[in-house]
C-alpha cells in the first residue's frame, strides 16, 4: 500500500489555507508557506504539478478556485495522490450537491474534517466511495437547512460493509422498477494538416452506467471488441462473425469488474454499485471514423486583407445529426473588420480569443456547410510579425454515433429473484481537441 | 474627460473584473472594438476618436501592448479643440518614443502650436517635446524654443517649460545651442526675477557648462548673485520658500553649476561667494522636522563640495571639518553617512588630515553603527586617514572589530587591515604580529595574497626570521587553528625552524610532530606545503636524526600513491632526494630573497573598491610608498622572470635528463613552451617552487626545465627556477601568423595577431577600389601597453592611410584604428604593418602582412553564356589572355575548388563549359587607374591527376591578366592546410617542375617571400 500524503491542504487562489489535515508528523506545519512563496507566487504555477522544495514533495491541482495540495516527505506514490484528490473532490461534490469551491468549503468545515478523517488514515487512502460513506457520515451539508428531519433508517452495519466482499454495494436494495442505463461517451482528438492528412488521431471513451437494481444482481456486458469476440468464437468453437471488430487499448475497469473472469473469458461481468459509476475507460487509435471533415482556405491579400473560406462536411450517417457544432477559425490579432457569409448557422468575430466563431445548432449527416469571410486588418506600428496561423478548432456532439464503431452486443442482468430489467443504451461522440491546421 | 460615458463604463468594467483573465478578455474585446472603429471607412467624429484614444491610453497603462492607432493619436494633435489636442499630446508622448517614425508627422503640428499665440497649446507642445523630442525635433524646433525662452512677452509658465524643453533638445543634439550665440542670452536669462524660470534655466545651464564651461564664464557672477539673493532671502516669494529655506532646489543647482567652472578668478566675486558659503555653513543646523532637514542638508552638502572644489582657505576647511565632525555624531543615519562620505572626500583634496584625526574616536564608533552602509563608509574613512602616527591604534581597532563584523565585510576589512599594517608598520615584528592575529581571528577571510606577503617580508628580512618562527610556533600550540595559519606556519617553520633549534620544544622532531598533527585536518592544497616542510626539516636536522627520517619517509611513502598529482610528485621527489644525503643540503637550501615589488594587495583592493572616485584608496595609491617597508619598483606581471638566485651545482642531476634535453633540442618548437607562462604572484610561484629548487643547469637559451625525476616538462613553475640571464626575452605570438593572414585573405574579419598581451583584430569593408580596414588593438592584461607604434609599409600599388594610433593602450581596453585603402593598379604585393609596443620593460614588435590583397578589389559577377563567350573570344592571345599549365596543385575536388574560387570573389559560372571537369569563372576588378575590368578565367582539370590543371585567364588589361593568373595560381598551390602551416613556407619555383603536392610558392612572388621572411 503506497503512502499518498503526509498532509493535505486546501488553499484559495490567494494562498490562504482554507482547511488542512495532517496525517503524519514528518512535515512541518509551515511547509505550506514554502508552497505559497515558491510556487503560487511565481510563474511556476501550472507548469508542473509535482514540485520538490526543501525535501518535501508538493503534489497539487486546481479545482475551480481552490488549490488542493498534498505534501509528502517520504517516497510517496504520486499517481495515487492525484487519484486520491480526484476521488475526494468527487466525494465532496456528492456531499455538497454539485459545486466544489471556496464557498462550499467554508460552508462545510465540519463535514470536510469528518470526511478527511475517514478517507485517509496515516497517509494511506481508505474507502472513498460516496455510497458507502453516506451510510455512516450522515451529517447533512447546509444545503437544505429546512429539510425534514432525517428518517429513522436502520443504522447499517458499517464494518461489515467496508470489510465485506462486495464493498461497493450494500445489501437489501429494492426498486419497484429495475432499470439499467448505459452510456458510451467518446471524445475524438484530431490534428489534421491543411492538406487533409491526419497527423494525430485517437478516441478516448468511457462506459458510464446508472443502475437502479434490487438485490445483488450480476451483470455481463458484451461489446464488439476484438479480444472478446475472438475469445467467444473460440469457446463456442464457431467461426468469428464477419463484421467490424474494435481493438481497445488501455482498458481500465471499475473495481467492481471481476478481473479473473475477464482474464479467462474476456467478458466484463460485475456486480454494479448502486447509482452512477464509470464502468470502464478505453482508448482507440486505429480505425477511427471521423465525424467531420474541414476544408479551410485562407488567403492573405496584401498587408491588410484576408479571405477565409471554410467548408465543413459531415460524414456520419444521413439519419443522424450533430448538435452544438462550433467552429473557431483563428484570425490575426489586428483584425479590424469582418464580413461573413454562411450557408447555415451564425458566425461572429470574437476579439478576446482572436477567432471567428461559427455556431451551427443542428448539423445533419452527409451534408456540408460553408463559411466565407473577408477580413480587414489594421496596420500596426510594430514590425510586421508573420502570423503563426493557429489551427482551426471544432466542438460538436453527435448522439448515437461512436467514432470508434464500438457497439454493445448484450447486457445481461442475472439476479437470484429473477426479476425483469429494462436496459437503456445510448452512444454519444464529442469533440476532444479537434484541430485542423490551416 | 467628463461626459465620455463609453470610457467610464469601460474603466468600471475593468475595475469590476475579478481576475486577470477576465480583465484580459475585456481588454481584448475593447481593442477589437477600437480596431473596427478606426478601420471604419466613413471616418470618426472627433468626439469618438478622442474617446477611443483615451481608451487606448488606459489599456496601454494597464500594461497591454497597443500597437495600432498611433496615427489617430498623432492626428489629434492638430485638432482645433483643447480636449482633443490634449489627448493627442498625452497619448503621443505616452505611446511613442523619440525613435518612432510617426513622430515626424507630428513635428509640423507641434511647431505650429509652439509659434502660435495660445499659451496652453504652447505648454502642451513644449511638454511633449521636453518628454520625447529627438534629434529631428532638435533640428527643426530649437530656434523657436529659444525664442520663446528669451521672449519677454511670454508668461513665466511658458518660459519655464521652454527652458526644460531646450534642455532636452540640447541633450539630444548639443549643436543646437552653441556657446557663441547663446552665452550672452543665457547670462541675460539669469537676471530673471521669477524663480521658477530661473530654476529651469539653471538646469539648462548646468547641462550646458557640464559640456563646455568656457563660453559661459559671463554667467559665473550672475550665479553668485543669485546665490547671494537666495542666501539673504531677498525678494523670494512665499511659494518658493520651502520650510523657511529660500528655494533649496535653485541653490543646489546653482552651486552645482559653479562646480563646473575650474576656479573663480575675480576676487570680488570670489569673496562674495565665500560669504554666501560661510553663511550656509554657519546657518545650518539639525532640526526635528525631517523635510526641513533634508532641504537644508541638501544645500549644505552641495555647499561643502563647492568649498572643496574651490580649494578654500584653511580656516574654512577646518570649519567644514568641524561641521562634518558634528554630523557624524548626530542620530540621523543619512546625515551621518553623508558626513563620513564627505570627510573621505575631504581627505583626498586637502591636507585636513590633522583636523580629521581629532574625530577618530567618533569614526571608530561609527564602525559599530547598525547600518552597514555607514560602517562601510567609516571603514573607508579610517583606511584613508591612517598614517604612521595613528596606524597602530586604527589597526588594532580594526582587528578587534573583525571578530564582530558581519561576513560580507570581513574580507574587505582583513585586506585593508593587512595593507595598513604593511604600510605603516613602525617595525616589522609588529607587522607579523598583526597579520598572524588577523589569520587567527578571521582565517576564512584572509586571502592567499596576505600570507604570501608575510612570507615575502620574512624571507627578505633576516632579523625577522627567528621572531616569526617563534611566533608561529606559539600559534601552533593552540588547539584549533585555521588552515591558512597551518600554511604560514609550515612554510616559516620549514624555512626557519632550525633557527629555534635551541629553544625548548623546537627541535626538528618536535616541530615535525606538531606539524604532522595538523596534517589530517587540512585540505589537499596544503598537504604539498607540509611535505615540503618535512623535507626541509629533514635537511636541517643535523646530525641526521634516524628516527625522524624514518617517520618522514613513512609519510612520503604513504603519499607516493596519492591521487593528487602534486602531492604524489612531491612525495616521490622528496623521498628520492632525501636519499641523496649531503646533496640534499644544496637542493633544499634556504629560499633566496624576493625582489622588492609592489604589494598585490593594493592592486586587489583597488579592484574591489566600489565607490571608485571618492574612495580613499586612490589617495593611498598616490601617496608615498610606505615608510617602513620598501615596496617600490613594480615588477611586470609577465615578461622577464624575477631574477632568482638559485644555489648552484648539483650532484644529482640525472643522466637521462640531460639526454632527453639534447634530444629535444633540435625540435623546432622547443622555445615555445617557455616565457608564455603567465607567472602568478611571486610568492605563489615560490610556494610551488619550494619543492624543486633545481640545480641550475646551463642549457643555453632554448631549453626546457625538467623536474628531477620524471622528465615531464615543467611549464608551470618554469619561471621560478630558470637561471637569471639565460631567459630569452621574447614574446611568442599565439597561433600562426601566416595561417591567420591566409584566413583573412578569404574573409573580412578576424584576428590578425595575438600574443599574451595584445590581440589585433581586423574588420574590413571593400567597395570598388576603396577599402576601409579597422584594426582593433586589444590589451589583454591589466596594465597598460605603452609606446605603441604602428607603421604601414605600403607597396606601390596601394594608397594607405592609417589614422593615429594612440601611444598607450589602457588596461583591458580596446583601441580602434581605421585604415583607408585605395587600390591604384593591379598587383599582388602585400602591405606590411610594422607594429611594436612596450610591455613593462620589454619591447615587442611584429611585422604583419595586412589582408589587403588583390582579391579584395574584385567584385563577384555571374555571367550567362551569351555574355561570356563573346567576351572570351574577343580577348584572344597574350598578353590579354594567358594560359599556363599548373602542376603541384593541392588536390581539390571540383566543388571544393568552386568554393575556393567563390571565396576569393571569382564567381564560378556553372554550366557554361560543356566539359564537366572544367570550371569557368568571371569577376570584375576595380582600381583607380583602370575602369572596372571584366576578368574571365577557365580552369581545365584532369580527373586522373588532381595535382595539375590548365589555367587560362583573360581580361582587358595585360598586367591585370598576369597578376590575376599568378594570384589564382598561388591560391591553388600555396594554401596551407592545418598542420602544414606550421612548416615555414619555402620558396620553390613552381611552374616548370612537377612537384609533389607541397606548400610551395612562386619565387617571384614578393608577398610570399615576405611571408617567408616573417
Amino acid at each position: 500500500m503506497p503512502v499518498a500524503a503526509s498532509a493535505i491542504y486546501f488553499l484559495n487562489l490567494r494562498g490562504d489555507v482554507l482547511i488542512n489535515r495532517t496525517y503524519r508528523d514528518d512535515v512541518g506545519g509551515n511547509m505550506v508557506d514554502a508552497f505559497r512563496t515558491h510556487i503560487m507566487q511565481t510563474k511556476e504555477l501550472g507548469n508542473c504539478p509535482v514540485r520538490q522544495i526543501g525535501g518535501c514533495s508538493f503534489v497539487y491541482m486546481r479545482i475551480s478556485n481552490v488549490y488542493i495540495v498534498i505534501v509528502a516527505s517520504s517516497n510517496a506514490n504520486v499517481a495515487c495522490g492525484f487519484k486520491f484528490v480526484v476521488e475526494a473532490v468527487a466525494l465532496f461534490k456528492s456531499y455538497f450537491g454539485g459545486a466544489f469551491d471556496e464557498d462550499a468549503i467554508r460552508n462545510n468545515f465540519v463535514l470536510i474534517y469528518e470526511l478527511l478523517d475517514e478517507i485517509m488514515d496515516f497517509g494511506y487512502p481508505q474507502n472513498l466511495s460516496p455510497e458507502i460513506l453516506k451510510l455512516y457520515i450522515t451529517q447533512e451539508g447546509v444545503r437544505s437547512p429546512f429539510s425534514s428531519k432525517p428518517k429513522d433508517k436502520p443504522v447499517p452495519n458499517a464494518t461489515l460493509q467496508v470489510t465485506g466482499a462486495v464493498g461497493w454495494r450494500r445489501e437489501g436494495l429494492s426498486y419497484k422498477k429495475n432499470e439499467v442505463f448505459l452510456d458510451i461517451v467518446e471524445s475524438v482528438n484530431l490534428l489534421m494538416s491543411s492538406k487533409g492528412n491526419v497527423l494525430r488521431c485517437d478516441v478516448t471513451g468511457k462506459v458510464l452506467m446508472k443502475c437502479f437494481l434490487s438485490g445483488m444482481p450480476d451483470l455481463k456486458l458484451g461489446l464488439n471488441d476484438k479480444i472478446g469476440l475472438e475469445k467467444e468464437s473460440e469457446m463456442k468453437s464457431r467461426p468469428a462473425k464477419s463484421g467490424k471488430t474494435i481493438e481497445l487499448d488501455d482498458v481500465t475497469f471499475h473495481q467492481c469488474v471481476n478481473l479473473t473472469r475477464f482474464n479467462s473469458e474476456k467478458t466484463v461481468s460485475f456486480v454494479p454499485p448502486d447509482g452512477e459509476f464509470e464502468l470502464m475507460k478505453y482508448r482507440i487509435t486505429e480505425g477511427v471514423n471521423l465525424p467531420f471533415r474541414v476544408l479551410p482556405t485562407i488567403n492573405e491579400l496584401g498587408r491588410t486583407r484576408m479571405e477565409v473560406n471554410v467548408k465543413v462536411k459531415s460524414v456520419f450517417g444521413a439519419k443522424m445529426f450533430a448538435l452544438g457544432v462550433v467552429v473557431k477559425i483563428p484570425v490575426p490579432k489586428q483584425t479590424a473588420k469582418t464580413n461573413f457569409q454562411v450557408t447555415t448557422g451564425r458566425a461572429k468575430y470574437n476579439p478576446s480569443i482572436d477567432c471567428l466563431v461559427w455556431k451551427i445548432r443542428k448539423f445533419p449527416g452527409q451534408t456540408e456547410s460553408t463559411l466565407s469571410a473577408e477580413i480587414e486588418l489594421i496596420s500596426t506600428m510594430g514590425e510586421k510579425k508573420s502570423w503563426t496561423r493557429p489551427p482551426i478548432q471544432m466542438e460538436f456532439q453527435v448522439p448515437m454515433f461512436t467514432a470508434s464503431g464500438l457497439r454493445v452486443r448484450f447486457l445481461k442482468v442475472w439476479e437470484k429473484s429473477g426479476y425483469n430489467t429494462v436496459e437503456w443504451v445510448r452512444y454519444i461522440t464529442k469533440a476532444g481537441s479537434y484541430e485542423i491546421r490551416c | 474627460m467628463s461626459g465620455m460615458r463609453g470610457l467610464s463604463v469601460f474603466i468600471s468594467d475593468i475595475r469590476n473584473c475579478q481576475n486577470k483573465e477576465a480583465e484580459r478578455l475585456r481588454v481584448d474585446k475593447e481593442l477589437g472594438n477600437i480596431r473596427t472603429c478606426f478601420k471604419n471607412d466613413k471616418g470618426l467624429t472627433p468626439y469618438k476618436k478622442k474617446k477611443y484614444v483615451w481608451k487606448m491610453l488606459y489599456i496601454h497603462m494597464l500594461g497591454y501592448d497597443v500597437d495600432f492607432g498611433h496615427m489617430e493619436a498623432v492626428s489629434l494633435i492638430s485638432a482645433p479643440k483643447y480636449p482633443e489636442k490634449q489627448v493627442g499630446y498625452i497619448v503621443t508622448s505616452c505611446l511613442l518614443n523619440e525613435n518612432h517614425d510617426f513622430l515626424r508627422l507630428a513635428i509640423n503640428a507641434v511647431r505650429n502650436d509652439i509659434i502660435g499665440r495660445n499659451e496652453t497649446y504652447q505648454c502642451l507642445a513644449l511638454t511633449l517635446v521636453g518628454n520625447i523630442g529627438g534629434r529631428e525635433f532638435a533640428e527643426s524646433l530649437a530656434p523657436d524654443v529659444q525664442k520663446l525662452l528669451i521672449s519677454s512677452s511670454c508668461r513665466p509658465l511658458v518660459r519655464k517649460k521652454a527652458a526644460l524643453c531646450l534642455l532636452r533638445l540640447f541633450r539630444k543634439n548639443p549643436d543646437v545651442v552653441n556657446a557663441d550665440g547663446w552665452a550672452d542670452r543665457m547670462a541675460q536669462l539669469l537676471d530673471e526675477r521669477d524663480l521658477g524660470v530661473l530654476t529651469s534655466s539653471m538646469s539648462l545651464l548646468v547641462s550646458l557648462v557640464s559640456n563646455d564651461y568656457e563660453g559661459y564664464s559671463s554667467c559665473l557672477p550672475k550665479c553668485v548673485k543669485i546665490l547671494e539673493r537666495l542666501a539673504r532671502n531677498q525678494d523670494v516669494p512665499q511659494e518658493y520658500t520651502y520650510y523657511g529655506i529660500p528655494s533649496p532646489w535653485l541653490q543646489v543647482k546653482t552651486m552645482r553649476a559653479l562646480q563646473y567652472f575650474p576656479t573663480i578668478e575675480d576676487p570680488s566675486t570670489r569673496r562674495s561667494l565665500f560669504e554666501v558659503l560661510q553663511r550656509i555653513l554657519m546657518g545650518t543646523d539639525v532640526v526635528k522636522n525631517v523635510n526641513k532637514n533634508n532641504a537644508s542638508h541638501a544645500v549644505l552638502f552641495e555647499a561643502l563640495s563647492l568649498v572643496m572644489h574651490l580649494n578654500a582657505e584653511k580656516e574654512m576647511m577646518s570649519q567644514c571639518v568641524a561641521l562634518l565632525g558634528k554630523f557624524i555624531s548626530v542620530r540621523e543615519p543619512n546625515i551621518r553617512y553623508l558626513g563620513l562620505e564627505n570627510m573621505t572626500r575631504m581627505l583626498m583634496i586637502t591636507d585636513a588630515q590633522d583636523i580629521i584625526k581629532k574625530h577618530q574616536p567618533q569614526i571608530i564608533t561609527s564602525l559599530k553603527d547598525p547600518d552597514i552602509s555607514i560602517r562601510r563608509r567609516a571603514l573607508d574613512l579610517l583606511y584613508g586617514m591612517c598614517d604612521v602616527s595613528n596606524a597602530k591604534g586604527i589597526v588594532e581597532e580594526l582587528l578587534q572589530y573583525l571578530s564582530t563584523a558581519e561576513f560580507s565585510m570581513r574580507e574587505e576589512l582583513s585586506l585593508k587591515a593587512a595593507i595598513l599594517a604593511e604600510k605603516f608598520a613602525p617595525d616589522l615584528s609588529w607587522y607579523v604580529d598583526v597579520i598572524l592575529q588577523l589569520i587567527d581571528n578571521a582565517g576564512d577571510f584572509v586571502s592567499d595574497d596576505i600570507w604570501f606577503r608575510v612570507v615575502q617580508f620574512v624571507t627578505n628580512n633576516e632579523d625577522l626570521q627567528p621572531y616569526a618562527a617563534s611566533k608561529v610556533r606559539e600559534y601552533m600550540d593552540k588547539i584549533a587553528i585555521h588552515e591558512t595559519m597551518v600554511k604560514v606556519s609550515a612554510y616559516i617553520l620549514g624555512e626557519y625552524g632550525h633557527l629555534l633549534a635551541r629553544r625548548p620544544g623546537c627541535s626538528a622532531r618536535e616541530l615535525f610532530g606538531i606539524l604532522h598533527e595538523k596534517l589530517p585536518t587540512v585540505s589537499s592544497p596544503t598537504i604539498p606545503l607540509l611535505l615540503s616542510t618535512y623535507a626541509k626539516l629533514l635537511m636541517h636536522a643535523q646530525p641526521p636524526d634516524i628516527e625522524l627520517q624514518k617517520q618522514i619517509w613513512n609519510v612520503f611513502k604513504k603519499y607516493e600513491s596519492s591521487i593528487d598529482v602534486e602531492i604524489q610528485q612531491r612525495a616521490v621527489e622528496y623521498f628520492e632526494l632525501s636519499k641523496k644525503g649531503a646533496a640534499l643540503m644544496d637542493v633544499l637550501a634556504e629560499m633566496p630573497k624576493f625582489p622588492e615589488r609592489q604589494s598585490s594587495l593594493i592592486k586587489k583592493v583597488e579592484d574591489v573598491e566600489d565607490t571608485a572616485d571618492q574612495s580613499a584608496i586612490k589617495l593611498r595609491a598616490q601617496q608615498l610608498p610606505s615608510n617602513a617597508l620598501v615596496l617600490a619598483d613594480p615588477q611586470p606581471v609577465n615578461g622577464t622572470p624575477p631574477p632568482l638566485k638559485v644555489p648552484s651545482i648539483s650532484g644529482i642531476k640525472l643522466d637521462h635528463e640531460s639526454a632527453s634535453q639534447t634530444q629535444s633540442q633540435p625540435n623546432g618548437d622547443l622555445s615555445k613552451a617557455q616565457s608564455q607562462i603567465p607567472s602568478a604572484d611571486l610568492v605563489g610561484e615560490m610556494v610551488d617552487s619550494l619543492a624543486i629548487e633545481a640545480p641550475p643547469v646551463d642549457m643555453g637559451s632554448h631549453q626546457r626545465v625538467y623536474r628531477e625525476e620524471d622528465g615531464i616538462p615543467d611549464e608551470v613553475d618554469g619561471t621560478a627556477i630558470v637561471p637569471i640571464g639565460d631567459q630569452a626575452n621574447k614574446v611568442e605570438p599565439i597561433g600562426n601568423i601566416t595561417e591567420r593572414f591566409n584566413a583573412l585573405c578569404l574573409k573580412d574579419s578576424g584576428v590578425l595577431y595575438e600574443d599574451p598581451y595584445i590581440q589585433i583584430g581586423v574588420k574590413a569593408e571593400w567597395r570598388g577600389h576603396h577599402g576601409r580596414l579597422v584594426l582593433f588593438l586589444g590589451n589583454k592584461v591589466t596594465s597598460p601597453l605603452t609606446s605603441v607604434q604602428a607603421l604601414i609599409l605600403p607597396p606601390a600599388h596601394l594608397k594607405l592611410e592609417l589614422s593615429l594610433v594612440p601611444d598607450t593602450i589602457p588596461p583591458r581596453a580596446q583601441v580602434q584604428c581605421p585604415l583607408e585603402v585605395m587600390n591604384i593598379r593591379p598587383s599582388r604585393d602585400v602591405a606590411v604593418l610594422d607594429f611594436s609596443y612596450k610591455f613593462g620593460t620589454s619591447m615587442v614588435s611584429a611585422k604583419l602582412r595586412l589582408p589587403a590583397v588583390l582579391n579584395k578589389f574584385l567584385q563577384p559577377l555571374q555571367l550567362t553564356s551569351e555574355e561570356f563567350f563573346p567576351q572570351w573570344r574577343s580577348l584572344s592571345g597574350p598578353p590579354l589572355k594567358l594560359q599556363e599549365v599548373v602542376r603541384g596543385v593541392r588536390p581539390l575536388s571540383l566543388p571544393e575548388m568552386e568554393n575556393l574560387f567563390n571565396s576569393f570573389r571569382v564567381t564560378i559560372c556553372p554550366g557554361l563549359d560543356p566539359n564537366p571537369n572544367n570550371l569557368v569563372a568571371s569577376t570584375t576588378f576595380y582600381s583607380e587607374n583602370t575602369r572596372p575590368m571584366l576578368c574571365l578565367a577557365r580552369i581545365e582539370t584532369d580527373p586522373a591527376d588532381r595535382t595539375q590543371l590548365r589555367l587560362t585567364v583573360a581580361s582587358g588589361d595585360s598586367t591585370l591578366t598576369f597578376e590575376l593568373k599568378e594570384f589564382i595560381k598561388e591560391q591553388l598551390i600555396a594554401i596551407p592546410m592545418g598542420s602544414r602551416a606550421l612548416v615555414p613556407a619555402v620558396p620553390v619555383p613552381a611552374a616548370p617542375l612537377a612537384q609533389p603536392p607541397s606548400p610551395a610558392v612562386d619565387a617571384n612572388d614578393p608577398g610570399a617571400m615576405l611571408a617567408g621572411l616573417l
